[in-house]
């Protein structure tokens, strides 16, 4: 009677055990306003098109209006700013937007593939100290010294931001 | 990075490579294994608004070790050699040698195999090749202009044109004292992102062992390519005309290719299967292409990207030389990579 009990109880605890894990809400990734195209503060510009964003980072527009040349910083792969960078503007894997800035370098088109940074504050730092430069950070992680541009009208947590 | 950004000169150094297998019905160039190009290309921004580029390359030579004095094994060759002062985006003036802005191919992909979804170039555009000029020794205005999203590019260009070989360059000088000139110029239209068309027209006057007379070269071309891989498209034409001075009449010679590819979404997206149909018309009576063979060829491969920086690529061709020749076939395989 004893074993039978056993036979029972301890399946139906180890039911329970996983109907517990399995059920009990899972952490939500926080709701966040987006991801921010930061310049330096002199980059006279405060709005760009997605379309000229994309012409940016895929390095077919290389100066802003000023002179300036447009210097890229961009996360390492797996990081989310770039990944956001890579699918929602270029409407790329990593491996065509890596070979995409091989072919840009082989053509003779452009000296400078992106620079890699590899933390936001590292971005942040360089986008503060390098004129003309462009970086993709988390909205929230924005502090002073740097400029955050409007993507088609829209700042990060608004209403339509693409950069998500 | 420096704070003030970069420091000059920023070498950076890139290189390409490749071996291939080929084995066909009746042999044209290399059976079994090959070596292909080791190529290295170098860029180093000088300022921030002057560029340096150069292209390496190292071909295994087929006759290695013979004549007088001996052929060495390798022949090196400065493919491109350019320096770049760049105004901003619309103004860009350079000078040097480089991959004619005459067609699509040949300014897309250059002498990297990996960047090519194809193992070969389409034959109107391959290396050593006499259709179109390859290369071109002189200096060249481009920039591109917004439009409105239509984002124009042009190219115009003034160079030493052909050599008495014209499949070379007139790499250390004009031959016949008739400079070449070239305009080029396509779109790529925000509202098709990924699309590009456009077209170019090219002017010289070749001076070649095999006529007594000049012979003027007008070339005109068009191209319309889909960048994207899911499909890839591309289509080139270009019409070469050639006028012996004092001859009655001119001659028209004609190629084009057109080429599709769809990176296949299941299996890491790793797979990209491809066609190419080619075509080489040359006029009966081009004394100047009197040594350009007659193409009909289609190429049926795959190309598997075993990591993010090396491939292998897969095909069959079947040809033809013209009217009433033999058809060939073969099988190719190729390694590449870059480093």
């Amino acid at each position: 009677m004893r074993n039978t009990h056993r036979l029972v109880l301890v399946p139906l605890a180890l039911l329970l055990g996983l109907a517990v894990a399995f059920l009990r809400p899972m952490p939500v990734a926080a709701q966040t306003a987006g991801i921010a195209v930061v310049v330096h503060p002199d980059v006279a510009v405060d709005n760009l098109a997605l379309t000229e964003l994309r012409r940016m980072l895929l390095g077919d527009r290389e100066f802003w209006p000023s002179g300036v040349r447009v210097t890229l910083l961009l996360r390492a792969p797996i990081a989310t700013e770039r990944d956001v960078a890579v699918r929602s503007v270029c409407e790329m894997t990593e491996a065509q937007f890596r070979q995409h800035w091989i072919a840009k370098v082989f053509r003779a088109e452009t000296p400078n593939s992106p620079k890699i940074v590899y933390s936001a504050e590292m971005a942040l730092d360089q986008v503060s100290r390098v004129p003309g430069a462009l970086t993709f950070v988390e909205a929230s992680a924005v502090g002073k010294g740097v400029k955050v541009l409007k993507i088609d009208g829209r700042l990060p947590g608004q209403a339509g931001y693409p950069l998500k | 990075m420096p704070p003030g950004g970069d420091t000059y000169p920023n070498l950076k150094i890139v290189g390409f490579g490749d071996v291939d297998y080929s084995d066909t019905k009746r042999p044209e160039g290399p059976q079994g294994f090959s070596e292909g190009q080791f190529v290295l290309h170098m860029a180093s921004a000088l300022s921030p608004r002057v560029t340096f580029f150069a292209e390496l390359s190292f071909t295994a030579e087929p006759n290695a070790g013979t004549g007088t004095p001996p052929a060495p094994s390798y022949a090196a060759a400065v493919e491109r050699m350019i320096l770049r002062f760049e105004k901003n985006d619309q103004l860009k003036v350079s000078f040097g040698r480089y991959h004619t802005p005459i067609n699509y191919w040949n300014t897309a992909f250059h002498h990297g195999q990996w960047l090519q979804t194809t193992i070969e170039r389409p034959e109107m555009i391959e290396f050593g090749g006499k259709f179109l000029p390859v290369h071109f020794v002189g200096a060249l205005v481009e920039g591109a202009i917004p439009a409105s999203g239509w984002n124009l590019n042009y190219q115009a260009g003034l160079g030493n044109g052909r050599g008495s070989d014209i499949a070379l360059g007139g790499d250390a000088g004009d031959i016949n004292g008739n400079r070449a000139w070239l305009v080029n110029s396509f779109v790529k239209p925000d509202w098709a992102y990924g699309l590009e068309f456009g077209g170019s027209y090219y002017k010289d006057l070749l001076t070649i062992p095999t006529s007594v007379s000049n012979i003027g070269e007008h070339i005109v071309s068009a191209h319309v390519a889909w960048t994207r891989e899911d499909p890839e498209f591309i289509a080139e034409y270009a019409g070469v005309r050639h006028e012996a001075v004092g001859a009655a009449a001119p001659t028209w010679s004609h190629a084009y290719y057109v080429q599709g590819a769809y990176r296949l979404p299941q299996f890491n997206r790793l797979w990209k299967p491809y066609y190419r149909f080619e075509h080489i018309d040359i006029a009966a009576g081009d004394v100047a292409f009197a040594t350009v063979p007659m193409l009909d060829g289609s190429t049926v491969g795959v190309r598997y990207d075993a990591t993010q920086l090396a491939a292998l690529k897969f095909e069959y061709r079947t040809w033809t030389r013209g009217p009433g020749t033999a058809r060939n076939y073969g099988g190719f395989f190729q390694v590449c990579f870059t480093f």
